[in-house]
């Protein structure tokens, strides 16, 4: 018998082996769900928001964005002041003397270029490179490092001689970024930089992550010369706990794959007084539905990306809510105040703890603009007037209405609506679904019908059938579903799906392998180049290969505009180019942000477009930890907010938020974003 | 049964490389460029170039020996011997470095998760699929052996039936749907256990009792027909002739011979509740294998795909090797 029972004795041994050895932690003041799983804590290597958001836990720059401002404010962080050159391209910054990083010691100037060093590398591959070459020389010695190396790919040398050779590469690259590169660490405290070209988002570009520094003492440890293509190569290991050193207000104590990260308040942070959580984790959950569940049960306190299909009913709901305190939601509403403080004011409901912000991102379909298909056919989509015929015959509020059901605003421009201070949208072209009568959608599809037969297209027919690309999941089927639907009813052409694997269908994109394509992008940074670059034919992310030369022209001049309101005109004619006449993308619709969240015990969430979440700044209210003080966005003025609207979202409250960016509602003094850090 | 060990130790490097060959054939074949994110902006040409040579993965060739020599623990031999090691630490030491991370079985690094090597992500999440696998089994064993003799005892009754129809039931549910209802049940609206935390063998029960429940289903079939076998047989009768009592029947003699069919579908079972359960971690956010495998596909991630193969593999085949030899030390005969 106990031959029978030998692989169960078996089996239980391994399973109390494991009792023994994985003691479970206890619950963390706070706990949330991220967007998906961190690929790198390696600053410099980031595009993720996941990533970017568990940086701002760990890591400070020299400025900050005040989240709680309409204008995402540029406040202090480990610079206390900075200076700028009348001319708009020199900046010194002082570094607070008591900026220190997590192992006691202090954040110094040199800290900054070591790491901006990084960033430029090509070396390091970081996606973000470009932004780096707004410095003085440094697009030229990423030009140089470039031919450095492709020219020691070329040698000939073998053994020890080729990796004394590269290791003599490397030393010829770090004195050539100091002669070449106009950044440099004056003393310990301070910083002086100068750009090529005035920069007006220059100081927000700061406060976004991959500026911020990383140790060097201990990166440097895990860098080698890669003796084959002469390349440095940062080895993996050092942004892993114990090893990790950082400089924000947290530090990273535990880190187990694809099972959670832990954090602790790094004991030597300058502003340690305004913490008001001990202990944060981020449990790693995946699946759609088992992070609603844990939210449900008390696992965690904010989903920070609600993706189940059934989130719309639970948005649904919340408007069932709101209808039955009407009266209470109107009247706070009327005082202008956000969103999440309605919510906070209203009476204790589950039903309330889904909250859909608009987001600083737009979900929009690409034209192949080529003259030639891969195949070698010709390309209808090469004629601007072919696809304003396109833009023209999508029924976006049937997208949003049908398919979205978050209250997505319908987008008829690239840049969300209001998202930047002092720019003004253009008008963007029409479409079928802004006709107001039956009447109107016909003359607007006689319109679009008259584009393709003065395009050359005398009848439907001669139209070749038009192929729409997506990725599986994320619901983009749906979308292509009624988009093909749209084109086939008003255009009467044909029109067929590929649907294909993420891999596969980012490397068809950007070999141009399609006709039409779906595509999003959220906004890095305060400024409408942030949307309106990616349209330069030179750029890494213009998948349309679309070039107008006009179009660069307004852009170019905007570079070196100082007057801010006639560069953000220029920027603004830039976007007109693109939206109203050559169409190389049809916008769709703006993204929302779906959290889940009890506004009744959780504060320091923001409901900006640009919806930057700082989870250092979050409180649980009534914990005894921290100040327990709500931290909300300042009222916007009566004026602003309108009548009737979808209460999923602010946004879609605000009738004009450029008028709000001019009144300036409240000086940052008075806010309470302040008042909780004093 | 010595000989029987060192045949199957001797075949595994065989099959080990053909399972290799195959794989690597066909995630090369996978359209894609692994070195790209899918989302976001791009590394220039030129850097992918040289990445693509850094990770040798600018041809076939170079990546399957290079690959090869590293999993196999071949260059870690050779640079031992070489003195290469000693050379790298000691320079690394002299330049203020850390010492190079070096693996005997080195599966290089996940391109995906670019801070993880291969090996960081088997070390952290193969015990967690071992854990959890042997949970699942350990209940399909209890329910599943239960129900199978108490099906054979009255082969054709109403209980009988009743277990069938469990049995069948068990096989054809979708895991996802049988983990959300679970997840449902318990720790939503009963407040038993957690969603999302995986922090012990308690919070494994409920994935477990998900991925046990096809496992139970074929147990109790096959348990059901030995017992029927075994309990028409000569040596029951006769026992029972001489008195015995029913319970010793059905457990020391029947149930000896009716299990060896259950103890040679154990290996099998247990590699593969060790490693396929993509969507029982899923559900339940358990950190284990079995997601690396569809995941590394999806993201083309190579050295992932590559790496998570042979460590299934390997475990497939010393699990059947430790059936044979449990099989053999049970029943003599058999050898």
């Amino acid at each position: 018998m106990l031959k029978i029972l030998a692989p169960v004795i078996l089996l239980v041994l391994v399973v109390a082996a494991t009792l023994v050895t994985d003691r479970p932690m206890p619950r963390a003041d706070f706990a949330f769900v991220n967007r998906g799983d961190v690929n790198t804590l390696d600053l410099q290597k980031m595009s993720w928001m996941q990533d970017l958001r568990v940086a701002r836990i760990l890591f400070q720059g020299l400025v900050a964005n005040d989240v709680f401002t309409h204008d995402y404010a540029i406040i202090p962080a480990a610079a206390e002041r900075w200076e700028v050159s009348d001319d708009g391209l020199e900046y010194t910054f002082h570094i607070r003397e008591d900026a220190k990083w997590s192992n006691g010691e202090p954040v110094i100037a040199s800290d900054f270029v070591y790491s901006w060093r990084r960033a430029l590398l090509p070396d390091t591959a970081a996606d973000y490179t470009k932004l780096f070459q707004l410095i003085q020389g440094a697009s030229a010695y990423a030009d140089w490092r470039q031919a450095q190396l492709d020219e020691f790919a070329e040698s000939e040398l073998r053994g020890e001689d080729r990796r004394l050779a590269a290791e003599a590469l490397w030393e010829e690259a770090l004195v050539k970024f100091d002669e070449m590169v106009s950044v440099r660490a004056i003393d310990d405290r301070t910083l002086w930089v100068k750009l090529e070209l005035p920069t007006p988002y220059f100081l927000d570009l700061l406060a976004f992550a991959v500026f911020y520094p990383v140790y060097p003492p201990l990166v440097r440890q895990y860098e080698s010369v890669d003796t084959e293509t002469g390349f440095i190569q940062a080895k993996t290991g050092w942004t892993k706990p114990p090893e990790l050193v950082s400089n924000g207000p947290y530090m990273l104590t535990s880190w187990r794959f694809k099972r959670d990260m832990r954090f602790e308040q790094n004991p030597h942070y300058w502003d340690l007084d305004s913490l008001n959580l001990d202990t944060i984790s981020t449990p790693s959950i995946n699946d759609p539905n088992a992070a609603v569940l844990a939210y449900s049960s008390g696992v965690v306190d904010w989903v920070s990306d609600v993706t189940p299909a059934y989130r719309a009913d639970m948005l649904a709901d919340k408007m069932l809510f709101y209808e039955e305190n009407r009266a209470e939601y109107d009247a706070l509403r009327a005082q202008g105040l956000d969103v999440f403080e309605i919510d906070r004011q209203l009476p204790d409901d589950p039903r309330k703890d889904i909250h859909a912000v608009t987001a600083f991102g737009t979900y929009w379909y690409n034209f192949n603009c080529l003259p030639t298909l891969p195949g070698g056919q010709p390309n209808p989509f090469a004629d601007a007037r072919v696809r304003r015929a396109f833009a023209m015959t999508v029924d976006k509020q049937s997208l949003v209405e049908d398919v979205q059901r978050l209250g997505n605003p319908v987008a008829r421009t690239i840049i969300p609506k209001g998202s930047i201070g002092g720019y003004t949208s253009p008008g963007g072209l029409r479409c079928v679904s802004d006709a107001t009568s039956e009447a109107e959608k016909q003359e607007i599809i006689a319109e679009a019908r008259q584009l393709l037969v003065d395009a050359g297209y005398a009848t439907p027919a001669d139209v070749p059938t038009i192929e729409i690309l997506f990725n599986k999941d994320g619901g983009h089927d749906l979308i292509a579903q009624v988009v093909q639907k749209n084109w086939q009813e008003y255009l009467g052409v044909s029109v067929r799906l590929a649907q294909k694997e993420i891999k596969v269908f980012r490397d068809d994109l950007k070999k141009q392998r399609y006709m039409v394509s779906r595509a999003g992008w959220y906004g890095d940074y305060g400024d409408p180049t942030t949307f309106l670059d990616i349209n330069r034919i030179d750029d890494g992310n213009n998948d349309r290969k679309y070039h107008n030369p006009r179009y660069e022209e307004l852009l170019d001049k905007a570079a070196v505009e100082l007057d801010s309101e006639k560069r953000m005109a220029m920027l603004s004619e830039a976007e007109r180019i693109t939206m109203d006449e050559d169409l190389p993308m049809v916008p769709l619709f703006h993204y929302m942000n779906v959290y889940l969240f009890d506004p009744d015990t959780l504060s320091g969430l923001n409901s900006h477009p640009r919806t930057e979440q700082n989870v250092y700044l979050f409180d649980i209210l009534g914990d005894g930890k921290g100040t327990d003080r709500v931290l909300t966005m300042p009222p916007l003025p009566p004026s602003s907010v309108g009548a009737g609207i979808d209460p999923r979202g602010i946004e879609t409250a605000i009738l004009d938020r450029d008028e709000l960016f001019a009144l300036r509602t409240r000086p940052a003094e008075a806010q309470p974003a302040k008042e909780k850090g004093k | 049964m010595l000989g029987l060990i060192v045949r199957r130790l001797v075949q595994l490097p065989i099959i080990v490389l053909v399972i290799y060959t195959l794989t690597l054939s066909l995630a090369w074949a996978i359209p894609g460029n692994p070195l790209e994110n899918p989302e976001g902006r791009q590394p220039k040409p030129e850097v992918i170039e040289a990445m693509k040579k850094q990770y040798n993965l600018d041809s076939f060739g170079n990546f399957y020996w290079s690959y090869l020599s590293s999993a196999t623990g071949f260059k870690y031999l050779t640079d031992w011997q070489s003195g290469e090691i000693e050379r790298e630490r000691t320079r690394a030491q002299a330049e203020g470095q850390a010492p190079p991370k070096r693996y005997v079985f080195d599966f290089g690094p996940s391109l995906e998760y670019e801070d993880w090597t291969v090996n960081e992500i088997v070390r952290d999440s193969l015990p967690v699929s071992i854990t959890l696998g042997s949970i699942a089994i350990l209940i399909a064993l209890g329910v599943g052996v239960i129900a199978g003799i108490v099906g054979a005892v009255k082969p054709n009754s109403m209980v009988d039936l009743g277990t069938l129809v469990v049995a069948l039931i068990g096989i054809s549910l979708p895991s996802f749907v049988i983990g959300t209802v679970l997840l449902l049940v318990f720790p939503v609206w009963l407040g038993i256990g957690d969603v999302g935390s995986s922090s012990g063998p308690l919070d494994m029960l409920l994935p477990a009792i998900t991925l046990s429940l096809p496992f139970a289903a074929y147990i109790a079939r096959l348990t059901r027909m030995g017992m029927i076998d075994a309990l028409a047989t000569d040596y029951v009768r006769t026992a029972r002739a001489k008195g015995v009592s029913e319970r010793v029947v059905l457990i020391r003699h029947a149930l000896k011979n009716a299990f060896l069919p259950v103890l040679s579908y154990l290996g099998p079972a247990a590699a593969l509740a060790m490693t396929g359960s993509f969507i029982v971690e899923r559900v339940f956010n358990v950190p284990g294998m079995g997601q690396h495998f569809v995941n590394g596909v999806q993201n083309k991630d190579l050295f992932l795909i590559i790496g998570v193969v042979l460590v299934f593999a390997t475990m497939l085949v010393l699990f059947n090797l430790a059936v044979d030899v449990l099989y053999r030390w049970v029943d003599p005969r058999i050898a």
